[in-house]
């Protein structure tokens, strides 16, 4: 399977990367890990005349978890993001979702911007990224904007960024205490799965027997973006979390979801599995907030 | 354009001048003769193209070989020593690991990166670290067993410990 022609180019800082994506635009596509747009290139869904390499930025590489919010490089790669225990211990949905992407050698070069700008239905980093409220920092040469992820997609495979735009770097806010967060995926293998559903949920307590003060349920690969179920997070709010409460979240979950039928799974069984996750993931996501003080 | 790369394979320096559109498992296979690296299904998901880059196994199908300009990499062929196999190969031989031996290359390279990081793995952890390594002849077990038996070799002499 032959690759496209394309000249490559290999800027070594940020703003060299933006000049070059200002002045090709349309011609070009950014490369990181590679793992989604040489499989589309060789399938020759997509050729572009250009390839600009973000590998050679360093800046893009950073994982930093001292004060203020975490702050995640666009090319840390998937693997890096699994095997940090600074992660897994605040973000532990997220970790989750980073360690069960791809298989073990897509991971090592599959990047955090990657997963998200490919901006695919079931992908798995996005669902915890929006329950832990992330926001996404766009470059260009004119300045920098940033996005909340809840607002970044826009279909499978469309984003809100620019064709002179560089996805450069994640931010979430390190969660208070009495917080915590569960992510499942389920697919009918362990692993190269794209999933059936992916949930993830997001709670915040006021207390360690308290009531609920915040929570975020995003649901995946059930709409042409991941999605959050307000009308399942409204039922959760000031409420003492119970068992017979997440079922009710879950409930209400499955009714306001609208999957599709397609040869993975029915609509139906879709619609089933998302009541069951929404409930276990928010009983995850509760364990961990009683315990993280 | 061709450009001009300088990658270590092997423990082996190479300069070699390559088409921005080429992939690593080309260059390795084509320009530098190392024919071990199998080219299965090029798109990352069968995992027999898998060689070892920076420390890291990677689908080589799925890097540019202009990608890896400066990097280290190790392919099967790097494994055998004067002394012999490399203790995962001969496990592999003594287990009966190996069938039509097209998965074997990226099975070893997955299994050693493995064993390097993590000298006494469980099962679950073994099947985790070639789970993107695919195999259609043994089903798996002989692989398993050659993978646990070749565990803890540090250890030892250097040799599978039977």
């Amino acid at each position: 399977m032959l690759l496209p022609k394309f000249d490559f180019h290999e800027p070594t800082t940020i703003e060299e990367a933006c000049q070059i994506m200002a002045e090709l635009g349309q011609k070009a596509k950014l490369i990181a890990g590679g793992t989604d747009l040489i499989v589309n290139m060789k399938r020759k869904v997509l050729s572009p005349e250009h390839l600009v390499s973000l590998s050679r930025i360093d800046a893009l590489k950073n994982v930093d978890l001292s004060d203020g919010p975490l702050r995640i490089g666009a090319c840390v790669t998937a693997a890096a993001l699994a095997e940090s225990e600074g992660i897994k211990r605040t973000f532990s949905a997220f970790s989750k979702g980073a360690s069960v992407l791809g298989t073990p050698l897509i991971r090592n070069l599959a990047t955090i911007a990657g997963n998200l700008v490919s901006a695919r239905p079931a992908a798995d980093l996005p669902p915890s990224l929006m329950a832990y409220g992330a926001k996404v920092v766009l470059k260009k040469s004119a300045g920098e904007r940033s996005v909340a992820l809840e607002d970044f997609f826009r279909g499978p495979g469309q984003t809100v960024v620019g064709k002179d735009e560089i996805l450069t770097e994640i931010l979430i806010d390190k969660p208070l205490g009495y917080t915590g967060a569960g992510y499942i995926k389920l697919g009918v293998r362990k692993t190269l799965e794209i999933s059936l559903v992916n949930v993830a949920a997001f709670i915040s307590l006021d207390s360690q027997d308290g009531s609920i003060q915040r929570a975020r349920i995003v649901l995946g690969a059930v709409a042409p973006i991941p999605i959050r179920v307000p009308s399942a997070e409204q039922i959760l709010v000031g409420e003492k979390p119970t068992e017979t409460l997440f079922v009710r979240a879950g409930e209400t979950a499955a009714q306001d979801s609208r999957p599709i039928d397609d040869f993975r799974g029915s609509a139906e069984y879709r619609r089933d599995m998302i009541e069951v996750l929404t409930r276990r993931a928010l009983e995850m996501a509760f364990n961990e907030a009683r315990s993280h003080e | 354009m061709k450009r001009l790369i300088t990658l270590t394979v092997n423990d082996k320096k190479y300069e070699v001048a390559v088409e921005p559109n080429m992939t690593l498992v080309d260059l390795l296979r084509y320009e530098l003769g190392l024919t071990g690296t199998k080219k299965g299904c090029e798109v990352g998901d069968c995992g027999s193209c898998t060689v070892i880059m920076d420390g890291n196994p990677v689908n080589s199908c799925l890097v540019l070989a202009v990608q890896a300009n400066g990097r280290d990499i190790l392919t099967i062929e790097g494994l055998e020593t004067d002394e012999g196999l490399h203790p995962v190969q001969q496990a592999f031989v003594d287990k009966g690991a190996i069938q039509c031996g097209f998965c074997t290359s990226g099975m070893i390279l997955s299994a050693k990166n493995l064993l390097d990081r993590n000298a006494k793995p469980d099962e679950a952890e073994v099947r985790m670290a070639i789970s993107g390594n695919l195999c259609r002849c043994t089903g798996y077990q002989k692989i398993v067993e050659a993978i646990k038996s070749a565990s803890g070799w540090r250890e030892g002499s250097g040799k599978s410990h039977e």
